[in-house]
């Protein structure tokens, strides 16, 4: 019997019949490892080019998965990127070779994006430098495998700061420009890699090019949130502000509906600075908002404080009790809520990260948080991002989902303001299609603690929420990986074809970051 | 004999289980040894019709199906129940038609794909769990060989040696059943081609079903070991042609095999102990329709994740096994549950909606049959374990852990 290969990309017709499994493509998600044809001579290439491949099995393990933990895969070899030439170098000896290369930066992914399976894995971590900081256009040029929270400690020792950032501040610079990035100031200032203003870039075939809206604008608008198909980035210049401390400010719901409603009013009206909800379950939901100046919130209270529908938190705490002693049944649940919310408020209100009813280094203070408190051993975030008006159901519908599934989960609503410049750089991403103004994301998150699932209950978990952005018409934040079955179904062939056909043209051999999309 | 060959995971037995298993244990990195005693690519009794769950994961883990793995026709519409009152119940499977898969071309295909290290023609003899490592003997063409692995995952279908060798009491502790089919020409048969049929019918036995396959068609039976093939396989073919006017020429092929039918409905798996896993079929897996295929390819995978996860994670195998199969015990007892079966939709297919469609009469006699048809599974005390189980299962998340071997 002849195994057939099948080049990345192809989806090969059904001998099954055409109307088996409706809908779905006939692709493998969870890739096959690649077997290596090729590899010696590669690595020898590199080795004789002064490239250090790392190929002890132990070091190499170290990278066997990502953030999420479903997907596995062991590189042939890891090379830690130093510059920008060496990382040109490597392609070109990829290109040549035909070696899969695999670009990682802080590993968070949750589909396997970041997990190589077979050939070389990238390592961008090598690459974190902040090269310069330019504080009269309120710019930076950094590395691209600096993490965030690097880039927040530089920027605030000239009293600066990043404009957006993912919350989750040990994702790399260039890992975030190729996804999105989404924070509680997306709302206001868009997704992290709206924030972009030139890239340096390493194309698929090794030819190092600066870009941006209006130098090399087809490459950057396909490596903004390209994840990472058509060049690795390896420097990026983006915009900063000056930095200020937040005022934080809660309202507490006990309906999912009505809280969307008030977020979404505030952020069609541009009442607050930043904004978000954060819920235990579907039981206590919080809208937070947050100001940058007094003035600010001064406007927020004049004009918008009064018409919220949320409770402050000793009304909401009144109501909470109110509820469960009526239902004493979900005592249990009740106790889960009271333990979340006496280990996760303080940690809002650290002593040493508050000043005069502000919160300064946010970064940190988000950051320890959502490795404190959100995720596990493993990270399971699937998502949903539609346009504002289908955004209830969504959440609404994801939230049953699960339900069904587990008994502890959280949820993270956020608005994305969207730039009708950057229109080009959203095709075929995250950002929905239909999506006019503002974009909206909610990810469900399962408080798994240690708690050991098979892969099978969680990829079905993610499975039933993803289907629900096909019903919608929506988009995902996680995107690709071993969820890469969902684009060609939320997004149509033709789409993917023509992308496709693109990245064909940039990376003959299809090396770079091959399993993740196509 | 040879020198012992050192390997992290060694399957026995190279089916969809195993490189569902391998599949997982290969990712990782780890050094995989599948072990078969046949020849590759061998023959394997089985229905050959895959669940859509079983399809998606194939098609996910090991990508789009060759041609040569499938019988004739390709696909299956879905499942017709047949009963004594020749109400017929049809119903086609959630999400499209599914795979004919031919098991000799399909567990090759896939066990290729997995990316293991197959050892073919290579018995399974005996084990020992060393506690750190798993010493198996085996045998190939004559020579002796002994492997040295981590851990070990019996992958080896229901009349697994490695339970045998784990636990020698299993096999007499559970009712074996015998199925077997024959392959017809065919002269007339009006029953649709385009599904899978079965009969609730007490006096044809426990299973009995038939389907087309490759141009002739597959008369097929299940019944308590110790009863008489060829005669039982008589009277469904003559009651085929009698009640539902199938005509078929004589067989020139048949095939057989035990069958281990309980432990999904009563919660009694067997999984394996301390470096030893078990996992696919051997375990007791089984969907309402017989279909083991997808349970397989879940629970290996399942065995697969649960060796690379006890790695990184430092803790034992068997506890992680034993955590993460929970999921797969649910869903496939669900399937038997009957309090599933009324209120939830365990299955691929929707059974109360094609009862539903039926007039009141037709619904009361169609209950009637089925309820004549369980009574033949009444000599093995399984209903008031169903019966306790269902309750416990509103309880609780799943199926007590403790009735697993």
């Amino acid at each position: 019997m002849r195994i057939p290969d099948i080049e990345p990309g192809v989806i090969p017709p059904d001998p099954v019949a055409s109307d088996a499994l409706i809908g779905i493509p006939r692709q493998q998600t969870n890739p096959a490892r690649w077997q290596g044809a090729g590899w010696p001579a590669f690595a020898a290439q590199l080795t004789a080019e002064g490239i250090e491949v790392i190929d002890a099995s132990h070091l190499r393990g170290t990278f066997s998965t990502d953030a999420g933990g479903t997907a596995y895969g062991m590189p042939h070899g890891v090379v830690i990127a130093r510059s920008s030439l060496q990382v040109s170098t490597i392609l070109k000896a990829a290109q040549a070779h035909r070696v899969p290369v695999t670009v990682r930066g802080g590993g968070l992914t949750t589909e396997g994006e970041s997990v190589a399976f077979g050939g070389l894995l990238l390592d961008m971590t090598g690459m974190s430098r902040v090269i310069a900081i330019d504080t009269a256009k309120l710019q930076v040029r950094a590395q691209a495998g600096i993490f965030w929270a690097s880039l927040a400690e530089s920027l605030r020792r000239l009293g600066l700061d990043y404009l957006s950032a993912p919350l989750n501040l040990t994702s790399s610079v260039g890992g975030t420009l190729g996804v999105g990035g989404i924070d509680v100031n997306s709302p206001r200032l868009g997704c992290s890699a709206d924030q972009a203003i030139a890239l340096q870039v390493v194309t698929p075939t090794g030819e190092i090019t600066e870009c941006s809206d209006s130098e090399n604008a087809e490459l950057f608008q396909r490596v903004i949130l390209g994840y990472g198909q058509f060049g690795v980035i390896t420097e990026a210049t983006l915009s900063i502000r000056p930095y200020t401390p937040l005022k934080m400010r809660y309202y507490y719901y006990s309906s999912l509906r009505t809280a969307i409603e008030d977020l979404q009013r505030l952020e069609r009206g541009d009442a607050s600075d930043y904004s978000g909800i954060l819920t235990m379950m579907d039981k206590a939901i919080t809208l937070l908002v947050a100001f940058d100046s007094d003035q600010r919130e001064a406007e927020f209270d004049a004009r918008w404080h009064a018409g919220l529908r949320g409770s402050g938190e000793a009304g909401f705490a009144l109501r909470m009790a109110a509820h469960y002693a009526l239902r004493p049944w979900n005592l249990k649940e009740a106790l889960f809520l009271l333990r979340r919310k006496r280990q996760l408020f303080p940690e809002f209100r650290r002593p040493e990260h508050m000043r005069d009813g502000k919160m300064h280094d946010r970064t940190v203070v988000f950051s320890r948080a959502v490795w404190k408190f959100w995720g596990g051993r493993q990270m399971v975030i699937p998502d949903l991002a539609t346009s504002a008006d289908k955004f209830v159901e969504a959440v609404e519908r994801g939230n049953a989902v699960c339900k069904r599934y587990f008994p502890y989960y959280t949820l993270y609503c956020v608005g994305i303001r969207l730039r009708e410049d950057h229109r080009p750089h959203y095709e075929l991403s995250c950002i929905p299609p239909d999506a006019q103004g503002w974009a909206y994301g909610c990810e469900f998150e399962p408080l798994l603690g240690d708690d050991i699932w098979s892969r099978d209950t969680l990829q079905s978990f993610k499975n039933a929420i993803y289907d629900i952005g096909l019903d919608l018409g929506g988009s995902y934040y996680r995107f690709g990986g071993m969820m890469k079955g969902y684009i060609r179904r939320a997004f149509g062939d033709a789409l993917v074809e023509r992308h496709l056909a693109l990245k064909r043209k940039a990376d003959p051999a299809m090396i770079l970051n091959r399993d993740v999309i196509f | 004999m040879s020198a012992v060959r050192d390997v992290h995971t060694l399957i026995v037995g190279a089916s969809l289980s195993a490189a569902a298993a391998a599949k997982r244990t290969v990712d990782a990195g780890l050094e995989t040894v599948i072990l078969e005693r046949k020849e590759l690519p061998r023959h394997k009794i089985c229905s050959g019709i895959l669940s859509p769950r079983g399809y998606r994961f194939l098609l996910e883990n090991f990508g789009p199906l060759p041609r040569e793995a499938l019988h004739e026709p390709t696909s299956c519409r879905g499942v017709t129940f047949h009963f004594p009152c020749l109400i017929p119940l049809t119903m086609d499977f959630f999400g499209g038609t599914t795979p004919h898969l031919h098991r000799k071309y399909s567990d090759y295909w896939a066990i290729k794909r997995s990316g293991a290290e197959v050892h073919d023609r290579t018995s399974f003899v005996g084990l020992e769990d060393k506690g750190d490592h798993v010493m198996v003997r085996a045998r190939s063409q004559g020579e002796e060989l002994t492997y040295r692995a981590r851990q070990v995952i019996g992958a080896d279908g229901p009349s697994s040696l490695v339970t045998r060798v784990v636990y020698p009491d299993y096999p007499k502790q559970i009712p074996w059943f015998f199925v077997g089919q024959k392959f017809h020409d065919i002269v007339d048969c009006p029953l649709d081609q385009d599904y899978f049929h079965f009969w609730f019918h007490p006096e044809l036995g426990h299973y009995t079903w038939s389907h087309a396959r490759d141009g002739r068609q597959i008369v097929g039976v299940g019944f308590k070991r110790g009863d008489n093939f060829d005669a039982r396989h008589k009277k469904v073919k003559r009651y085929l042609e009698d009640k539902h006017g199938v005509r078929l020429a004589g067989h020139e092929d048949e095939e057989g095999c035990a069958e281990n039918f309980g432990p999904s409905l009563i919660d009694r798996y067997v999984f394996g102990k301390g470096n030893v896993l078990i996992t696919g079929q051997a375990t007791g897996f089984l969907n309402m329709i017989g279909e083991g295929m997808s349970c397989s390819l879940h629970s290996g995978a399942i065995a697969g994740e649960a060796v690379v996860e006890a790695r990184l994670h430092g803790k034992p195998v068997q506890e992680m096994y034993r955590r993460m199969i929970a999921s797969e015990v649910r869903r496939t007892t669900d399937q038997w549950n009957p309090l599933k079966i009324a209120f939830g939709r365990p299955h691929e297919a929707d059974f109360p909606a094609a009862l539903l469609a039926l007039s009141w009469r037709e619904r009361r006699l169609v209950v009637r049959d089925i309820w004549r048809f369980l009574l033949l599974y009444k000599e093995f005390n399984w209903g008031r374990q169903i019966g306790a189980l269902a309750l416990q299962r509103l309880v609780g998340n799943g199926y007590p852990m403790q009735r697993w071997l």
